[in-house]
């Protein structure tokens, strides 16, 4: 890790232009550039609304579905590994086979909805549904790990406190919120840190179903490190951009776990 | 119980490495091309694989911007992997000012007589000529033609469009909800830049100056790209995600009446086991001429380790008179025998079209930079003609995009 991350530092320090031939050292120059790049800024800001959607979403619906899970009294494994599905597919194919369900005109959907004479919006060509079916394709595939972690952490739970609000009259949502989710919050900080750093790399599936378009709609911070490096050949600045990322995520982590924990001392 | 290492396990290993070694050298020998995807492409690729019996070509083929961006991401990193690569008249620019290719000129004279290499008009290996040295062996001539319903223009009592004006109001007349008027591809970068170029040559000043200054955000360039976005109102869904597969689709599958496309995607309209429209479309040459003419063909990696004489075999025989024939249907053939064969013209219906579409189009800027140039300014263009900025803002933003760029590449101070 250190070799790898190490000469990624001394690229971003150069002029590594393939396109010019230049190799200059220019100390901190392209980190001075991409902060005075408003695309830096609109894709971070971007990058961040659909991370913090996606994850989100999944979030919710994990606990949701974690918590039914919980509560559900046979058919759990079975159940358990059909949503496991989803994640276990590579993210290229998933990715792939999502967008021939929600490309305009002849996809899956909109075949569907057209056939039945109705016309709906063009999911992957219309800025603002390109964004929502980025969201939606991130969900599909990562709630399930949402769901295997959350309803993991359920079960750890202990039984006594559960029945002891039990007699006390909590119901249902009065146990999830005030006895298990506290109970599993070092569990709940790991999985959406996780979840977030991973999310900060989504590259994949956002190549596959719009390129990062329409125009620049759903162009996150990756897609721009990739489009500066092997589009525009820009690597020593596509190495700095992939620096700041790194920086950012952890900042955001670091600022996450001290928020929560901000009474408690020593949770990792 | 413990495991050791005895004379049995070391007698095991040294018959195994030979066995090991063996396939190493084997999976050495296959020659690695790397290639954008349509059908006289993948004949082509067909014939690389049966050109020399016992070498073994594997062919990947992918669109193109996916095959340019593994082929970059290779050859950067100076791999000996792909030994074989796609080029066309704009991304050898590129690729031959970073030295990843392979000048060819030895192998051109020594092979001239036995593949008939005599037979390349001066005109088609220009393109591919860089400080007088030969790259690339072409395999297509390739222009976009203006590709229309013949049984809907004629129900309707129209004829094709002679200017963009005209073809914007076909659009809107023949525009509903099941048919789309006219296919737009704006796919960036490639699509997305075919069609860019063909408004900016016909209705505004072009990309550059003499001095390569951009002219493509002009007042009368900005109105053409307005022009644009005007006609991807009657677009066919998708038209912002959608290169020319998904284009091609939507014609053979009646979902739109005209547009415009490459002649290579013309025989696929009469293909019946994937069009719905077989002899229902026809070609004419675009309204106000200068869309983009391009060709096709194959260079030889600078870091190929294999022997240069099989890889410039494999290449020829692919781009034989014969392979050529056998792809006519599929493209304009680049040599003077096939392209001055009347049966030829005869046998392929898109013939006329596509060679008055070469005669009034215009081909890309010979700029290496142009396709790193057109990623700004096709993603502007989108954000221009999805509303997110005016066409004028989008235009200008590129203009200083492109404008940092080439100064950073010592074009101008």
């Amino acid at each position: 890790m250190v070799f790898p991350l190490g000469y990624a530092m001394w690229l971003s320090l150069l002029n590594y232009d393939l396109g010019s031939g230049s190799r200059e050292f220019i100390g901190f120059g392209n980190y001075r550039e991409l902060l005075d790049d408003a695309r830096f800024w609109i894709t971070l800001t971007r990058t961040l609304g659909i991370v913090l959607s996606a994850v989100g979403l999944e979030f919710c619906l994990g606990l949701l579905i974690a918590y039914g899970l919980y509560r559900l009294t046979f058919g759990v494994r079975v159940l358990n590994l059909l949503m496991f599905l989803p994640n276990i597919v590579t993210p290229v194919v998933a990715a792939l086979f999502l967008r021939w369900i929600f490309v305009g005109r002849w996809g899956l959907i909109s075949g569907i909805l057209i056939s039945w004479g109705v016309f709906p919006p063009d999911f992957l060509g219309n800025p603002y549904w390109a964004r929502v079916t980025i969201v939606l394709a991130d969900a599909w595939q990562f709630t399930p790990f949402m769901i295997l972690v959350l309803y993991a952490g359920l079960n750890t739970v202990d039984q006594s406190q559960i029945e002891a609000a039990q007699i006390d009259g909590a119901g249902v949502w009065m146990l999830l919120f005030r006895i298990m989710l506290p109970s599993i919050r070092p569990l709940i900080i790991f999985v959406l840190s996780i979840r977030l750093m991973d999310a900060f790399r989504f590259f994949d599936t956002i190549y596959v179903m719009t390129g990062g378009g329409p125009g620049t709609a759903t162009e996150t911070i990756t897609l721009y490190t990739y489009a500066l490096a092997f589009r525009l050949l820009q690597i020593g600045k596509a190495c700095a951009l992939g620096l700041l990322t790194l920086l950012f995520v952890a900042m955001l982590v670091a600022l996450m776990i001290r928020v929560v924990y901000r009474r408690e001392k020593g949770a990792f | 119980m413990k495991s050791r290492i005895d004379r049995r396990h070391v007698l095991r290993a040294a018959l195994a490495t030979p066995i090991i070694l063996g396939a190493k050298a084997r999976a050495a020998g296959t020659i690695q091309m790397i290639s954008h995807r349509y059908p006289a492409l993948e004949y082509y690729a067909g014939k690389m694989r049966d050109a020399i019996p016992g070498v073994t070509v594997n062919t990947q083929l992918m669109p193109i911007d996916k095959a340019m961006e593994l082929a970059t991401i290779a050859m950067s990193a100076k791999s000996d992997t792909p030994d074989i690569v796609y080029a066309s008249d704009t991304t050898m620019q590129t690729f031959v000012k970073n030295g990843w290719f392979r000048p060819l000129d030895d192998l051109w004279a020594k092979y001239q007589d036995e593949f008939k290499l005599g037979d390349f008009p001066d005109t088609v290996l220009a393109p591919y000529r860089v400080d007088g040295h030969l790259y690339v062996m072409p395999h297509t001539v390739n222009t976009m033609m203006f590709f229309y319903r013949k049984d809907v223009f004629d129900k309707a009592g129209k004829s094709p469009p002679k200017t963009i004006a005209e073809f914007r109001d076909l659009a809107k007349s023949f525009n509903t909800p099941m048919r789309a008027g006219t296919i737009s591809c704006l796919k960036p970068v490639d699509a997305a830049t075919n069609e860019v170029h063909w408004y900016l040559n016909a209705l505004g000043d072009g990309w550059f100056d003499k001095d390569w200054h951009p002219t493509f955000n002009t007042d009368k360039s900005v109105r053409a790209i307005e022009m644009l976005k005007e006609v991807t109102k009657y677009a066919q869904q998708g038209f912002t995600a959608a290169a020319n597969d998904e284009c091609m689709i939507a014609l053979q599958q009646d979902i739109a009446v005209m547009g415009l496309q490459w002649a290579t995607r013309a025989n696929a309209m009469d293909d019946a086991t994937k069009s719905r429209v077989v002899n229902q479309i026809d070609w004419v040459a675009p309204p106000q001429g200068h869309a983009r003419i391009a060709g096709d063909g194959y260079a030889i990696s600078a870091f190929s380790k294999q022997d240069p004489d099989t890889l410039f075999r494999v290449i020829a025989t692919s781009a034989s008179q014969a392979s050529m024939r056998g792809a006519a249907s599929m493209l304009i053939p680049p040599r003077k025998s096939i392209l001055d064969d009347p049966e030829m013209s005869k046998a392929n219906r898109f013939y006329p079209a596509a060679l008055a579409s070469y005669e009034s189009g215009t081909r890309a800027p010979s700029l290496p930079e142009f396709n790193a140039i057109c990623e700004f300014v096709t993603r502007r263009v989108l954000q221009g003609v999805t509303g997110e900025i005016s066409i004028k803002q989008a235009m200008d933003t590129a203009a200083s995009e492109t404008g940092t760029f080439l100064k950073g590449h010592g074009y101008y101070k």
